[in-house]
């Protein structure tokens, strides 16, 4: 019995861990090549064609990779700034809790206050109104559903800054950073110095799977664009639904050549990030 | 005297924090609040008597979103830790590891979109009960992931230590590691709990809208341009995890790097 009972729970684990991942991607791959789905009757490159040829695919990519990246990049310098600056004030009890309360927002609860704060009839436009900065509320500069992304940055931004801020405090601790610190200054390094060379490269160092992580999260975000994105470009998993559940039968073929595209993409990142961090892990 | 811009910093940030809560909370109070007005016309407690009303249903979402979010937490959580220990003492761990990343990693809205077909064949399409699988099936990697740490050499030696002995596997379970990781379990709940709590996209797609969590019902009320009810329900859909959070403060982040 004791030789059974781990094949059993291995079994289970494929058959929920890993079966569903390998049938779904089975499927959309299947349905992209024609080989299945509605009005499909034979094989055909022609979907993959189509999907090429239109470029949406790849200008979503980029609209997508570019909003995760400075997402990222924006929330990880506030992130750094802050920890470094404001440590000891964050660690006092009423601060700490505050710190976490941002934890408690969804995506979408977020993608709804900023629309209610910056819509042309937003929060924002009122006081700028009252303010007497315009007298419609189409003069005020149209910050969601808007071409560079503002809105979707700004939630972004702000939901994700918070993870990050908690995260440095949790690894300047945990990686001793403050003796670390006091070693480097007794070692004659300026205050500039040890936030460049030791500070910011432990902190980095430390937390860079966790960052590709959420940019690779960002990078398949659907709530968030969803209300405050545009119609075109749209962000990867808002394009990828748009596409499988449009009203026209032959084009969903194309919805799922472009799921196939962004899977690879995110498993080839997976792959990658595994074993980046099992060759780091390996090291020591 | 020196002037230092850290109070500033600090005030403003506590205010950023708390202005969301503040807004949302008003927002879900006010009535008659169009543009230009600042302040709204009416505050009061008609839009929450709605919570009770059959017209919005928020109180059955608010139950049903309740109800599946325990049940995804409680199955990943316990699935997780009891796997997770075949997983990291395979011979094949890394393999197995790299494969329960896959799921984890993808936007669940997609994954879903895949599934659909399968969902729509097994009959579960529509059903909370496919919605719960269906969020099972992005919570139970993230705990399997989550209890990798656990199995360290630490607690093979302990398990070892346990059988010389003479314990079997019952009473290394229930003696020494259900015990030895009471805590990382709470956390693990409460986190698969609010990975099913926010979940929307998912949700959507394998629920065909019959399944109206409270997240679905934020969509509803932008959709129909409801921002009051739409406030109301992001304030329903925010008191559970602040209540959590504060339950979990001390343990979530020790355990994520």
């Amino acid at each position: 019995m004791r030789t059974k009972s781990p094949h059993i729970g291995i079994l289970f684990f494929l058959a929920i861990g890993v079966l569903p991942f390998a049938a779904a991607f089975v499927y959309a791959l299947l349905y992209s090549f024609g080989a299945v789905g509605v009005l499909n009757t034979s094989y055909t490159t022609a979907f993959w064609a189509a999907v090429f040829r239109s470029g949406e695919f790849f200008k979503s990519l980029g609209y997508s990779a570019a909003i995760a990246a400075v997402s990222v990049a924006v929330s990880v310098g506030l992130a750094l700034w802050l920890v470094l600056s404001y440590r000891r004030d964050f660690e006092k009890k009423a601060l700490s809790f505050v710190l976490y309360l941002p934890l408690a927002i969804p995506g979408v609860v977020a993608a709804f206050f900023t629309f209610q704060l910056l819509a042309q009839s937003g929060f924002f436009a009122r006081i700028t109104y009252a303010l007497g900065g315009i007298d419609k509320a189409r003069q005020f500069p149209d910050l969601v559903n808007d071409p560079w992304a503002v809105g979707i940055l700004l939630t972004f931004i702000s939901l994700v800054t918070p993870f990050f801020v908690l995260l440095f405090m949790n690894v300047y601790k945990n990686e001793r950073l403050g003796e670390l610190k006091t070693l480097a200054v007794s070692l004659g390094a300026t205050p500039r110095q040890v936030r460049w060379r030791v500070s910011i490269p432990i902190l980095l160092t430390k937390t860079r799977t966790l960052i590709v992580l959420y940019f690779i999260f960002i990078l398949g975000a659907y709530e968030v664009p969803l209300i405050l994105g545009q119609q075109s470009p749209q962000m990867l998993s808002v394009l990828i639904i748009r596409e499988m559940r449009q009203f026209d039968l032959a084009k969903i073929p194309e919805g799922y050549a472009v799921a196939v595209l962004y899977t690879f993409i995110v498993s080839g990142a997976a792959v990658l990030l595994f074993y980046r961090k099992k060759k780091t892990a390996d090291a020591f | 005297m020196r002037f230092s811009v850290k109070p500033f910093i600090l005030s403003l940030l506590v205010l950023l924090v708390l202005f969301p809560f503040a807004y949302l909370g008003l927002l879900s109070l006010a009535g008659d609040w169009r543009f230009p007005d600042v302040w709204p016309a009416y505050i009061g407690l008609r839009n929450w008597y709605a919570v009770l009303s059959a017209e919005t249903s928020l109180w059955q979402s608010f139950l049903l979103s309740v109800l599946i979010s325990v049940s995804v937490a409680t199955a990943a959580t316990f699935s997780g830790f009891f796997i997770s220990r075949l997983v990291y003492y395979h011979p094949k761990q890394h393999l197995l590891t790299l494969l329960s990343y896959f799921p984890y990693i993808l936007a669940p809205v997609v994954f879903a979109a895949c599934l659909s077909f399968f969902f729509l064949k097994l009959g579960l399409f529509g059903k909370s009960g496919g919605v719960v699988v269906a969020q099972f099936m992005v919570a139970f990697p993230y705990a399997l992931i989550f209890f990798g740490s656990f199995w360290g050499s630490k607690t093979q030696q302990l398990e070892k230590l346990v059988a010389t002995l003479g314990g079997n596997l019952w009473h290394t379970f229930q003696r020494v590691l259900l015990p030895m990781a009471r805590g990382m379990l709470l956390v693990c709940f409460f986190q698969t709990f609010l990975i099913s709590w926010f979940e929307y996209g998912l949700t959507s797609i394998i629920g065909v809208g019959k399944v109206q969590t409270l997240t679905i019902k934020v969509f509803l009320f932008i959709k129909e341009a409801n921002f009051y009810y739409g406030a109301l329900s992001c304030v329903l859909l925010i008191l559970p995890p602040v209540a959590l959070l504060y339950i979990n403060k001390r343990y979530v982040f020790n355990k994520l790097v």
